[in-house]
């Protein structure tokens, strides 16, 4: 049987080639992304906002096809509304992340969607799920995902620490968007970031000419400037 | 011989004979398809909407004058790009369910509820109904205008282009838009978008429709602007009466004559 | 009965004029003959407990159980019909399970007493269904901490602290009633809940009865489990012994 790539996406469609993450902190969360949508070599939307409300104290971060996890988080967002109506309390991450994690596995063969659940609630505090291609299900202080996240994993595991606070927090997030966004091609344009707490949500936004800047590059055969050279080496000569 | 049961569920035998005519060397036939121009801006008080008129199929022009600005509601339309089919009915199909939505909420259906229902059914077919859509318009909770791709899903921004001159078009919203603009501006820029992909983009071409929607009114502007008018040619190129020498001259009457014989009996009495 | 012979008592699907569903008092008759059950909801836990008539003495003991569990943290005690009884649990065990698939999470009680007061009202509304004869009591010790709830026949369902149905139903009431359930710790309840059935069982009509006792708690691990046998013979020697000095 021919093997199903889960990367491939269907021809034409919509990508979030993205740069997504979600960091826990002592009170609450931070999620962030960047905002490009792309058709092909396309950017079909420059201020895109992936960071979808699923419910009150919950979001998610979407990468993979935009049709797809658009599809799925409305679905979601929907049966967490029928469970506060019924249950009469708001739902657990944990409950909002399974939802998304048991319709990703269900119909793993039919979607490409990577999220990241995240938010706050009563029972544990602040949390973040990872919902990887296959439709697994991890618990994880810190989670990046999309295209963009690959070339930001040894600075991640380099940086994070346990015990930081906001603001900390969102520097982290913001740093490693930006780090990830000027060596993917696909991710790139602004950032967009939300701080869950018990109090609500803040939505922070940076402009993309306001990101954190590292190293930029040097121009390296400029540099060759007045390097003498050696008297001993004579011109050939030349009959 | 071949049985005249029929067995339960899908019946695939259609794929079959697609399969061999197509190795056979006779391809499916093309759909229409709208290589096209279509946009949308916000400005201060509602959305302006705009399209060129050019339907292709492959390489020949099918329509020179069509239009892909398509009712919603009154104050909600949808410009269409792809398969010229799919737009049609789509847009038709969706409209007749905001019209029943309408009536039995006894309220103005919002743009939302179409996009909603335009997204749902994309990404019921997976792609395969080939329509991509801009909608626009104007409802209770303001102006909304969104960009609807064929795989269900969606974006909503100030300023959208789609279809084959999407590029074109999006270069001159990019330098030109401004928030706020006025009613005159915004239709200026629109026309100007839609110029942009009528002359550099191959799929578009023909006129501009643009279509202007405010709480208050909807106004359509049916080839608003027409660069492209076949203008007299500047001299005649028929040929004069008599030039071909003739040996024989026959005429025919074309009128049939026919008798009529009754055979038995009178003809009915219709008295 | 004065609604004998004028044929609204039929069918649940008909209202006598004055706004009545026979067929659900006649459910809840059946109720009423039945042996008392009881559930305690204490400080850390809950008790279920249960008089079971033993029409026979040559019924196996420990057959046909009135006590079932539900899921890993809920447990239900029926008294009326106890088929009906099996088939509410079973009901009861789908919606847990489904509620386990859909959420991965382990349900609240209100939510699958929700959804049986639900079912069970499903069958006061047709002609062609009779409704259970029965009363649940549900316990658990969820999220929320300990809770217990009763469905009725009708399909209503309320909260309490101590619930009693069944036969003896009034005067375990008062029983309970004297109790400081909020400060009972769920061991000490299990002697209560014993001696309120021994209480309540009428010795002069019926001759033989079975105690049936389980717990939610800190001891059984927050999980649905028969009370264990040392805490059950301690509880049933002091539940006769006070029911002996009571006579006295």
């Amino acid at each position: 049987m021919e093997r199903i790539d889960f990367q491939q996406l269907k021809a034409g469609e919509v990508n979030l080639g993205t740069s997504i993450m979600a960091v826990q902190f002592s009170n609450g969360v931070v999620i962030g992304a960047d905002s490009r949508t792309t058709t092909g070599s396309y950017i079909a939307n420059r201020v895109t906002d992936k960071l979808t409300h699923v419910h009150d104290r919950v979001y998610c971060c979407r990468s993979g096809s935009a049709a797809d996890t658009q599809a799925v988080a409305d679905i979601v967002h929907y049966n967490l509304q029928l469970y506060s109506q019924s249950a009469g309390s708001p739902p657990t991450v944990h409950t909002a992340a399974s939802l998304f994690q048991k319709i990703c596995y269900e119909n793993k063969d039919g979607l490409s969607a990577g999220i990241i659940v995240a938010g706050w609630d009563k029972e544990i505090g602040p949390s973040v799920y990872n919902i990887p291609l296959g439709g697994g299900l991890f618990r994880q202080p810190w989670a990046i995902g999309g295209s963009g996240s690959t070339y930001v994993y040894g600075y991640c595991d380099a940086t994070y620490q346990e015990g930081w606070g906001r603001d900390e927090t969102v520097n982290f997030v913001k740093n490693t968007l930006s780090l990830a966004m000027s060596r993917d091609g696909s991710s790139g344009g602004v950032i967009r970031m939300c701080v869950i707490t018990e109090a609500g949500v803040e939505r922070l936004f940076i402009p993309g000419n306001e990101l954190p800047k590292f190293w930029q590059g040097t121009e390296v055969l400029s540099a060759l400037k007045s390097k003498a050279l050696d008297p001993q080496v004579v011109p050939m000569a030349v009959e | 011989m071949a049985s005249v049961f029929s067995p339960p569920g899908f019946d695939f035998s259609n794929q079959l004979r697609n399969n061999f005519i197509a190795e056979k060397g006779l391809p499916l036939p093309k759909a229409t398809s709208t290589g096209t121009t279509i946009v949308g801006c916000l400005f201060e008080d509602g959305i302006v909407l705009g399209a060129d008129t050019r339907a292709t199929e492959g390489p020949i022009v099918a329509d020179k004058n069509c239009e892909k600005i398509h009712y919603i509601t009154e104050s909600i339309r949808c410009c269409g790009a792809g398969t010229a089919a799919d737009t049609e009915f789509t847009t038709a199909l969706i409209s007749s369910n905001m019209e029943l939505h309408g009536l039995s909420t006894g309220r103005k259906p919002r743009v939302v509820t179409a996009m909603t229902m335009l997204k749902q059914m994309l990404f019921r077919y997976q792609g395969h109904v080939g329509a991509a859509l801009v909608l626009g318009g104007v409802d209770a909770t303001g102006p909304h205008l969104f960009t609807i791709h064929p795989h269900g899903s969606t974006d909503k921004l100030p300023y959208v282009t789609m279809g084959s001159g999407s590029l074109a078009a999006m270069a001159v919203f990019e330098c030109g838009w401004k928030p706020n603009m006025t009613r005159a501006a915004a239709l200026q820029l629109v026309k100007d978008a839609i110029a942009a992909g009528i002359f550099n983009d191959l799929g578009s071409g023909s006129n501009i429709d643009a279509c202007i929607i405010t709480a208050a009114h909807t106004e359509m502007l049916r080839n608003v602007e027409m660069p492209n008018v076949r203008v007299q040619k500047e001299r005649q190129y028929g040929f004069r009466r008599g030039t071909t020498a003739w040996k024989t001259e026959n005429v025919r009457s074309l009128v049939v004559s026919e008798e009529i014989t009754l055979i038995g009996g009178d003809e009915m009495d219709t008295t | 009965m004065t609604s004998i012979g004028t044929g609204y008592d039929l069918s649940a699907s008909t209202y006598s004029p004055d706004g009545r569903i026979f067929q659900v008092e006649y459910a809840n008759k059946a109720v009423e003959n039945s042996g008392t059950a009881i559930g305690l909801k204490v400080k850390d836990g809950v008790v279920l407990a249960v008089e079971k008539l033993v029409h026979s003495k040559l019924l196996v003991p420990g057959a046909n159980r009135r006590i079932q569990t539900v899921d890993r943290h809920i447990g239900l005690a029926t008294a009326g019909l106890p088929a009906d009884g099996r088939t509410v649990a079973n009901r009861a065990r789908d919606e847990a399970a489904n509620h386990r698939d859909t959420y991965r999470s382990p349900p609240p009680l209100k939510t699958i007493a929700d959804r049986l007061g639900h079912f069970v009202q499903m069958y006061t509304l047709y002609s062609s269904v009779r409704p259970f004869g029965i009363s649940t009591i549900l316990g658990a010790v969820d999220k929320d901490g300990p809770a217990l709830y009763v469905i009725e026949p009708s399909g209503v369902f309320y909260g309490y602290h101590g619930a009693a149905v069944g036969k003896g139903r009034q005067l375990a009431k008062t029983e309970l009633e004297k109790l400081k359930l909020s400060e009972l710790t769920a061991r000490e309840a299990v002697m209560e809940a014993a001696r309120i059935i021994y209480l309540v069982h009428e010795d002069a009509k019926e001759k033989e009865f079975e105690l049936e006792m389980s717990w939610i708690g800190p001891e059984s691990n927050g999980h649905h489990v028969a009370v264990p046998k040392d805490l059950f013979d301690a509880a049933e020697a002091s539940a006769r012994e006070a029911l002996v000095s009571g006579l006295e």
